[in-house]
């Protein structure tokens, strides 16, 4: 016999006290009513008959205080847990590893995919043998434990209660390597997963440590429509206007109409109907969105009015991109192609200085130094060097080069957006040296000639050449790259803004200064997110507008941003019945195998239990008094 | 005891019923279809007749006994003389009004929680002291308590009745009761014997037959009426309790069950049976006056039981 509750210098503490007290209880004498007789000696006459059996009746007595001591040991036995020992040495360790994805969300059972599991995980648990042990942990996109390793079935229940389930897919592997150690040196265990089958395998496939991996598969339906991406921009030379666009999967195996709605602020501003293969995507493009200031709802619906399986993904959210007015100055002896692509921008203040006259008072968000480069002054902003010279610029210059171009540049760069750089020619300029950390954006076989970087915590972007002295002040590329370097100083974006990706760590601008920011989430829930090289960084979960506050009072900065799920692979819902992890297909768990639980306390208690009720009968059949 | 019983002042006991109250005039009615009553029962008997075991001066010879000097020479019986040659004296019966005492018990078991047998014994003393005032009896009334008396001077005709009304309405229950020692003072002052009417619940710790042999030894013709009250042997009680006695604050802790409260039915009735039953043997007239009977129906079995007047 092994005992499993409290230690033994407890019981003891507990059993003797609560004996004394017993005790004392009883050597008390007991105070009674007094009641006035006319003649005391006819009860004298009475009792005197009982005076004859006063033995049997202090017998009875202490038959009581034995009967009151035999209770306190028995609760204090169950306090103890007692346990056969060759029960322990054969329990089994379950890990219940509960999909908690978004494709969970699904309604195909009912009401949802995790209510099912929910009930599957449940039914275990009560199954559970009188020395098996069980740890509930949620799978999500990072698998978390909600229990402890616990033969406690209330407790257990409890935290199945708590899973719930997220818009962001499940890490199957992190949760298998977590099962695996906390299986670690447990004999009999096991993994159950609890899922749709809608999970990515493990590669590499972990090592389980021996433990029996099992599959209760839940899910009925794969009838789904989703949005997969959803984003909204300003059109780089007119951003006054708006385009959206929104790509649409039909993960069903039938021809689908569907009908997919724009919102704009809350209120229908397009809609149009769509048929879409099965398994098929299909684009969809907005121009010159209007109606909507602030907010962009997508909702897609099959034409019938039939709703789908899994509503999580049918919606996605996305917030127009801010637009204020950016202040760039200008440092430079004349430059008409630097003047005109200016001029196409109407949302810039553009100020010219000539060299002599810098730095003028107010603050930019952006300098273009045109041919020279003074010490730059405090808030110049972001720094632009056209064909800087040997000294002064943020990168040293190389050597002479003539007739360049650029033969490799980054195409992901915000720099070149929208440009093709490939065919511009250059007569002559100088190869650069980026310094530690600097970005070669552009560069011809020769050496770099496009260089961004950070100085002293002011971005900056370098162009080794005069632009007049090349065509690329005649090609589109060229006001394109003068806004971009604008743009991408003052944050005033051109590109399709796509919301952030649930599931994923966000990392969210915030104004210099801020070390914490409190995070608004979809579900009107507010939570302190920290802030790391001026980002918020935050593990994003759910689908919707957020709301990031930084600051403090005197300068507080709000920041609105959208998260969608947009994720193929969720939303291909279609349930699995099988799992295979490293070629092994996980059988179905045995529900109840454990049989019905042996725990001793249990009937000791209701031993306790029994001997009250047996107690009271004699009490108040005045048998034990 | 408890504690704020113990500070909170003793409550008093209850109050005598008044004398308006006691014998109203309804009372007082029914005092006269008793003593009408009584003439009947005792019908061809003329008053002041009774024979007193008293030899003296009477009418009517009793005996003989040897003349001795001094004797009264009249008194000699010459026609035995003639005959047997001896000096005889007559003796006669002695004829005297008889003394009528009423002993009513005052202990506290009498007024006990406000039972009637207080009240009942009063209008029972009140009614037979009325019957034989009307029959020009001597009555004396006295109460015991704590083996004291309390004493209304002996009188007779009917018109006193309102002295014994003032009397009985002045007295109040309490003390212990100790009837040997009250009957052995009485019997000690009260030469003259006569009927010696007890009336008591004869809740005596010492035993109710001490008070009667003392009757008995010292001469007199003792009538028991035995107070009883049904309801002290049903006492609505429930679970532990300490029992007090209220005359001499004897305790005893008690478990009330149904069992018990049977068993002190049956001893109780017991008791009862224990007085009637030495009253027969030792030819003590007895009279056991239940307090939900009606007074005067008590009164009326008294009268045909006989023993009180005869």
């Amino acid at each position: 016999m092994t005992f499993a509750g409290l230690p033994l210098a407890w019981l003891v503490g507990i059993g003797t006290s609560a004996a004394a007290a017993t005790v004392l209880l009883y050597i008390l004498k007991l105070r009674r009513r007094p009641v006035a007789v006319a003649f005391a000696p006819l009860w004298h006459r009475v009792l005197g008959d009982r005076d004859a059996s006063r033995l049997f009746s202090k017998l009875r007595r202490w038959l009581s205080l034995a009967l009151q001591l035999l209770l306190l040991a028995l609760l204090a036995l169950a306090l103890a847990d007692p346990r056969p020992t060759h029960e322990l040495g054969t329990g089994r360790n379950l890990v219940l590893l509960i999909d908690a994805s978004a494709s969970m969300q699904a309604t195909d059972e009912k009401p949802t995919r995790l209510d099912a599991a929910k009930n599957v995980a449940k039914s275990l648990v009560r199954g559970l043998g009188g020395s098996d042990r069980a740890l509930v942990v949620a799978m999500g996109a990072v698998p978390v434990p909600l229990s402890t390793m616990s033969d406690e079935a209330t407790d257990l229940v409890a935290a199945v209660d708590r899973v719930r389930a997220a818009d962001t897919r499940a890490d199957f592997g992190r949760a298998l390597e977590l099962a695996a150690d906390a299986l670690h040196g447990l004999p009999n265990g096991e993994i159950v997963v609890l899922s749709d089958g809608v999970l990515a395998p493990p590669e590499p496939a972990p090592d389980l440590g021996g433990a029996a991996l099992r599959f209760a598969p839940v899910g009925k339906s794969g009838r789904n429509l989703a949005i997969t991406a959803f984003s909204v921009r300003r059109y780089p030379l007119d951003k006054s206007r708006l385009e959206v666009m929104a790509e649409l999967a039909n993960l069903d195996g039938a021809r689908a109409e569907v009908e997919l709605s724009l919102l704009g602020d809350g209120a229908i501003i397009d809609s149009e109907r769509l048929v879409i293969e099965p398994g098929a995507k299909l684009s969809r493009f907005f121009p010159d969105v209007g109606g909507a200031r602030h907010a962009l709802e997508a909702r897609v619906r099959y034409a019938d009015g039939h709703a789908d399986a899994l509503p999580a993904d049918d919606h996605a959210y996305a917030l127009v991109p801010e637009r204020r007015r950016a202040k760039v100055l200008v440092v430079t002896a004349g430059n008409t192609y630097l003047e005109a692509a200016l001029l196409l921008d109407e949302y810039l203040d553009v100020t010219d200085v000539k060299p002599s006259q810098y730095p003028p008072t107010g603050a930019f968000d952006a300098t273009i130094f045109d041919g020279v480069a003074p010490p730059p002054a405090d808030k110049s902003g972001g720094l632009v060097y056209l064909n800087p010279p040997a000294t002064g610029g943020p990168v040293k210059l190389g050597k002479a080069i003539a007739g360049f171009g650029f033969d490799t540049w980054d195409k992901k760069s915000p720099l070149l957006r929208f440009t093709a750089p490939g065919d511009v020619q250059v007569a002559s300029g100088h190869a650069l040296e980026p310094g530690p950390g600097d970005k070669v954006v552009g560069a011809s076989d020769d050496g770099p000639i496009l260089v961004a970087g950070n100085r002293s915590g002011r971005p900056f972007v370098v162009l080794g050449f005069d632009p007049r002295q090349s065509d690329f002040v005649l090609r589109p590329a060229w006001p394109l790259f003068v806004l971009n370097a604008i743009d991408s100083f003052s944050e005033s974006d051109t590109s399709y803004v796509s919301a952030y990706r649930t599931g994923e760590v966000w990392r969210v601008p915030v104004p210099p200064g801020a070390h914490e920011a409190e995070l608004a989430t979809p579900d009107g829930s507010t939570r302190a997110v920290p802030v790391e090289d001026g980002r918020a960084v935050t593990f994003g979960d759910r689908a919707g507008f957020y709301r990031l506050t930084s600051g403090t009072d005197a300068a507080r900065s709000v920041t609105e941003f959208a998260a969608n799920l947009s994720d193929l692979d969720e939303s291909r819902i279609l349930p699995q019945k099988k799992l295979t992890v490293a070629s092994h297909e996980a059988p179905p768990p045995a529900v109840g195998s454990g049989g019905v639980r042996r725990e001793l306390w249990l009937w000791l208690l209701a031993a306790v239990l029994a001997l009250s009720v047996l107690e009271w009968i004699t009490y108040h059949r005045r048998v034990t008094v | 005891m408890g504690l704020l019983d113990f500070l909170r002042p003793r409550k008093a006991a209850p109050a005598p019923a008044a004398s308006s109250e006691l014998f109203d005039d309804e009372f007082q009615r029914k005092l006269e279809m008793l003593a009408l009553v009584s003439r009947r029962v005792f019908s061809g008997r003329l008053r002041a007749e009774r024979r007193s075991k008293k030899k003296g001066s009477g009418v009517e010879f009793a005996d003989h006994r040897d003349y001795v000097p001094g004797d009264d020479i009249r008194s000699v019986d010459w026609n035995v003389y003639h005959r047997f040659g001896r000096l005889l004296v007559r003796l006669y019966e002695e004829e005297e009004d008889l003394s009528i005492y009423f002993l009513l018990d005052c202990s506290a078991s009498m007024g006990f929680a406000g039972s009637q047998k207080f009240d009942q014994a009063r209008r029972l003393v009140a009614s037979l002291a009325y019957v034989g005032l009307a029959n020009l009896d001597r009555v004396t009334v006295l109460a015991m308590t704590e083996g004291t008396l309390e004493r209304l001077p002996t009188t007779r005709g009917k018109g006193r009745i309102f002295t014994v009304f003032r009397f009985l309405s002045s007295l109040l229950p309490g003390g212990t009761t100790d009837l040997a020692e009250s009957l052995r003072e009485f019997a000690a002052q009260h030469k003259r014997r006569g009927l010696a009417l007890l009336v008591s619940d004869f809740y005596d710790p010492a035993g109710f037959e001490h008070g009667i042999n003392v009757l008995r030894y010292e001469g007199f013709e003792p009538y028991v009426i035995h107070l009883v009250d049904r309801r002290e042997a049903k006492p609505e009680l429930d679970g532990d309790v300490l029992v007090v006695d209220c005359e001499t604050g004897d305790e005893r802790e008690v478990t009330v069950t149904p069992g018990v409260l049977t068993r002190l039915g049956s001893a109780y009735e017991q008791y009862l049976g224990d007085i009637e039953r030495y009253c027969t043997q030792k030819r003590v007239p007895y009279l056991a006056a239940d307090v939900t009977l009606p007074f005067d129906e008590i009164v009326l079995r008294a009268l045909r039981r006989g023993g009180f007047l005869h």
